[in-house]
């Protein structure tokens, strides 16, 4: 319920119950009025929801037909059949949507969660200042919350809400609970909703606490790839998403004078975070350029290629995304593992109590593979410590970190041909293939697929010989792994106040045809360079390209003819024809921030505890779209969730269909496009703009196409719409030598025409659609389906109506 | 081989998912012989041909699948698989749509078709990467169960109606067993 400072006035009312929650002091600076929807409960949106799920169709793809949650199962659900407790398929499905939904959320709530007391802890509590250039500091706290957080303190709040709410949403998954296929999805993308805010909370107080960068368009130029790692020092590598312990190792090789002797590699995002640290124009209580550093090894996707590579000294693991058989792994070669959050402790000791030398000297010693050690500061030293002491002795034990040439031979002559491995590797490479080349000494083909393989390792699982297949590509690929040295623009942060200030109005009148954020990681369908192809056909097109994480990282692997990386080719503003490193998972949020603040900068929409208003804004007008490909975790599944409650559409990879839902649009049907014009209340048909909020494509050609196609808006202006057709089109030439068969039904006036067709385009809609054309003026008479109306003002709210009946 | 052809080539074995964990539940695909395949294609009323980028890999199939094109046969080119019907001037009855909007669009009873003349009676799948086109076979499975799941493909595709078992590696085989669907069709 809304609480607000100050009076309220009660009229009609008969059997009303008043309930007074907490009372919300607002009434100093901020003068926006409380929205309607602070702190939304789980069905407080759901009309919303419901809106984005009658307009765009749930649909889903069982990965099972089965059901196993309770003991009445297994319940045979094969063609939405019901179970013995009453739930249906498409129910079924929306309960396993919303748990991969929750445990995405959870993930990065529970790293805000930690975050929030280590923070408080080590630093105190401090105040949020975002800088002079910020000041829309926090959007979808504001928006969600309906609160501006002013200190640290102030996130208990956010915290607290969001842990309530989620644990409200994991009730409604058991048997008997929730059960209609459409409230599990509203669930669905309130849990994403709320994955968004955890996300901004994480990032927002790693920002400050450790003065990380604030929307910096010029972050430096860093080095990533395990060739930046000095193998003549101690290398220790920081993996996960939570940079507690990667910070203090750096703290610890500052204050002590190592990094003469030590080296440390970030992968996954902590690499991101770690980099960023010290960057910032804010509060310094971490040396300033710290960030600068330690190195960035790379993306998670490579995690078994990078530990096969000989260069890991120990391995320090917080949390998320790291790979299970980390320990087994490193055990094999000898390098120390550290686990440092309880999310992650690997069957491993806890000795957060045992004393620092005692610690070292097992791991220095090998008398244990690893050990978990909670308190960060005490990890971040043992870490170093370990990372120098045991550099001698691992040379000593003469580890094998790579095959030699006489085992590649005897293990490639094993190979029978049996095509086991081919049933189940993921981008469906022929190993035997690869295989029958390497024998007759042809390894080149090892070499083409390496960046194809995604290094899950379920092929040598399946090996009835038992051949290593990963280090057979570890073999043909030694070069490339240990001399992998590439640039990357570190994370920038939030979108600057005046950055939007700049963009909305092209925004939103389309004239900068759209917002491409490419985000999700390493299970990429046809290998990492689709990144880099993705994100320089968008922004050598004069889209605002925003990535982050690890996809991020894998775009910074493939340089142009000049040799420069996507990074040093364009500028990092939140701007046309840039390209920013936003930072790493949990910067995800500022994609969404940044959509918030051109209603609420640009548009001057009230964002206070007003979500779908704003959510509302954004579907109709600003073209943005995110594509989430190579997206393997269900933290991917929860933030493009969470973008779709927001209005933002999403394309994803054809693996992606593991999520099992997808919220995709029928153009045939003309009642489902209906908005109503703010300006009188008159119900008008829209062209399907975007026509899906979550769209599965088959390829990254595909997948360009439609991203194109997503970046339309009801809102658009003539010369907007003609930019973001002539993309559209331009896209489906290059890569489907063709017009789209669709792109009539965008064309609202002969102005909307993309100038190098327009005449071919005229034509046709004579010709093939019944348009009628006056020739002569170069005017289409009749046709569309609705005129161009600069001052139309779409909406899905009906309190939007400016003018009331 | 000529024998081979004379007796058909046997398209029944092999009948595990190619992505082997690929095993949904009790209901599970027939493999069928080429010729009963081509028959069962010739009497469907409304078949739709569905094809995807994988075509790309193998382009001898993009001639194989424009000769059942010609045989009157919609084409929905998925993915970007349009471009290989645009380099062979073929593009006749050859409609550009992804896979997942046409998904879909079958699983709602109404929907009129590519042409605009009613809902689909069989699909038959050919070239799409195998994940996905399981997925879309589980979505027509599982919510619409009027449209005939046929897949043509070099692969066991568990969740439809009516496959060949894996023929990822006789690739051979595999064309010479599209030809006989192609012939049956032909009758
Ligand atoms: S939860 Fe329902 S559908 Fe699932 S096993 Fe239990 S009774 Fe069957
Ligand atoms: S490790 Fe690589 S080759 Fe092996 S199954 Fe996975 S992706 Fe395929
Ligand atoms: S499973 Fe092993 S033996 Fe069989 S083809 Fe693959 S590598 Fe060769």
């Amino acid at each position: 319920m809304a609480t607000r400072e100050g009076s309220f006035s009660v009229e009609d009312m008969k059997n009303v119950q008043i309930n007074i929650g907490a009372v919300v002091k607002e009434a100093d600076e901020w003068d926006q009025e409380m929205g309607p929807h602070p702190k939304p409960g789980v069905a407080t949106l759901r009309s919303w929801d419901h809106m984005i799920a009658n307009r765009y169709k749930i649909m889903y793809a069982p990965a099972d037909d089965t059901c196993t949650l309770c003991t009445y199962g297994p319940c045979d659900l094969t063609g939405n059949k019901r179970g013995a407790c009453g739930i249906d398929q498409a129910g079924a499905c929306g309960k396993i949507v919303l748990i991969a939904c929750l445990m995405g959320c959870c993930a990065h709530a529970a790293h805000g969660r930690h975050l929030y007391h280590w923070c408080m802890d080590k630093f105190g509590d401090m105040k949020f200042d975002m800088g002079d250039e910020i000041l829309v500091d926090s959007p979808l706290y504001q928006t969600i919350m309906g609160t501006k957080p002013k200190n640290f303190k102030d996130f208990n709040e956010g915290l607290y809400y969001l842990e309530e709410e989620v644990v409200q949403l994991l009730a409604a998954t058991h048997t008997g609970q929730e059960s209609a296929f459409i409230d599990f999805e509203s669930k669905a993308l309130h849990a994403g909703m709320l994955d968004l805010l955890g996300m901004e909370i994480c990032d927002m107080l790693q920002i400050v606490a450790y003065n990380m960068p604030r929307g910096a368009a010029d972050a430096p130029i860093i080095e990533i790839g395990m060739g930046t790692l000095d193998q003549s020092k101690g290398v220790l590598i920081a993996y996960g998403h939570n940079l507690a312990a990667g910070a203090e190792a750096m703290l610890y090789a500052e204050s002590n004078n190592l990094w003469d002797k030590v080296d440390i590699g970030g992968v996954c995002c902590t690499a991101h975070d770690l980099n960023r640290i010290g960057l910032g124009k804010g509060e310094a209580k971490v040396p300033a350029g710290i960030g600068m550093k330690p190195k960035v090894a790379g993306a998670m996707g490579w995690w078994r290629k990078m530990i096969r590579s000989g260069v890991m000294d120990c391995v320090m693991v917080d949390e998320q995304c790291v790979f299970c058989d980390v320990l087994a792994d490193a055990e094999k070669r000898k390098i120390p593992v550290i686990a440092t959050t309880d999310k992650i402790m690997l069957g491993l000791p806890d000795r957060t109590n045992d004393s620092i030398d005692a610690i070292v000297d097992d791991l220095v010693s090998f008398k244990m593979p690893g050990v978990a050690v909670l308190d960060p500061v005490k990890a971040g030293e043992i870490g170093i410590r370990v990372a120098i002491a045991v550099k001698p002795k691992r040379a000593e034990a003469k580890i094998q970190n790579l095959i030699t040439e006489e085992q590649f031979k005897e293990s490639v002559a094993k190979c029978t041909q049996c095509n086991e491995c081919a049933f189940v590797c993921p981008p469906h490479i022929r190993i035997s293939k690869l295989i029958a080349d390497a024998v007759k000494g042809d390894l080149l083909p090892f070499s083409n697929y390496y960046e194809i393989c995604v290094g899950c390792g379920k092929c040598e699982q399946s090996c009835p010989q038992g051949i290593n297949i990963l280090d057979l590509f570890e073999y043909a690929n030694r070069q490339y792994i240990k001399n992998q040295k590439f640039k990357m623009r570190s994370g920038r942060g939030p979108a600057r106040d005046t950055e939007i200030r700049a963009v909305g109005a092209p925004i939103v009148l389309g004239t900068i045809p759209g917002v491409i954020a490419l985000v999700g990681c390493s299970n990429y369908p046809n290998g990492t360079k689709e990144c880099y192809d993705i994100a320089k056909e968008f922004v050598d097109r004069g889209y605002i390209v925003v990535t982050s994480g690890c996809m991020a990282m894998d775009m910074s692997l493939y340089t142009d003819v000049d040799g420069k990386t996507i990074w040093e080719q364009y500028p990092g503003g939140f701007d046309g024809r840039n390209i920013c490193n936003t930072g790493s998972c949990v910067s995800n949020a500022n994609i969404g921030d940044a959509a918030i603040k051109v209603a609420t900068i640009f548009a001057h929409r009230n964002h206070r505890g007003n979500f779908d208003d704003i959510a509302d804004y954004i579907l109709n007008k600003v073209g943005a779209c995110g594509v989430a490909w190579g997206a393997y975790s269900q933290k991917a599944a929860s933030i493009a969730t969470g973008c779709n409650r927001l209005g933002i559409p999403v394309v994803v990879q054809p693996h992606s269909v593991m999520y099992r839902r997808s919220f995709i649009g029928r153009t045939d049907k003309p009642e489902d496009w209906m908005v109503i014009d703010a300006r009188d209340g008159k119900m008008q048909q829209i062209e399907p703009a975007p026509e899906a909020m979550l769209y599965i494509a088959e390829t990254k050609e595909e997948a360009m196409v439609e991203m194109a196609k997503l970046c339309f808006r009801p809102s658009d202006n003539s010369i907007g719409r003609g930019i973001k057709l002539t993309h559209y089109c331009d896209i489906s030439m290059k890569y489907c030598g063709k017009l789209p068969d669709d792109w009539h039904i965008f064309v609202r006036d002969a102005k909307d025409l993309p100038l190098v067709y327009k005449e071919q385009m005229m034509k046709e809609l004579e010709s093939k659609h019944g348009w009628t054309i006056d020739w002569k003026a170069k005017k289409i008479l009749t046709g569309p389906l609705r005129p161009a109306d600069v001052s139309f003002d779409p909406t899905n709210l009906p309190r939007k109506i400016r003018t009331k009946k | 081989m000529a024998a081979e052809v004379k007796k058909g080539i046997d398209t029944t074995k092999n009948p595990i998912p190619f992505e082997m964990a690929q095993v949904p539940g009790p209901e599970q695909a027939k493999c069928y012989m080429p010729k009963v395949m081509g028959a069962i294609i010739k009497k469907a009323k409304r078949p739709l041909l569905v094809v995807g980028a994988e075509l790309f890999d193998d382009p001898i199939m993009f001639d194989k699948i424009i000769e059942m094109g010609k045989m009157g046969i919609p084409i929905a080119a998925t993915a970007h698989s349009v471009k290989g019907f645009v380099d062979r001037g073929y593009l006749e009855n050859v409609y550009q749509i992804g896979l997942h909007p046409l998904t879909n669009n079958l699983r709602f009873p109404d929907w009129k078709g590519l042409d605009g003349q009613g809902q689909y009676d069989a699909v038959i799948f050919m070239g799409i990467f195998y994940k996905f086109a399981n997925a879309m076979f589980a979505t027509l499975k599982n919510f619409n169960r009027d449209i005939k799941r046929i897949s043509v493909d070099r692969y066991y595709h568990i969740n439809a109606n009516m496959t060949f078992g894996n023929m990822a590696f006789i690739p051979d085989d595999y064309h010479a067993a599209v030809d006989e669907v192609i012939a049956a069709m032909q009758k």
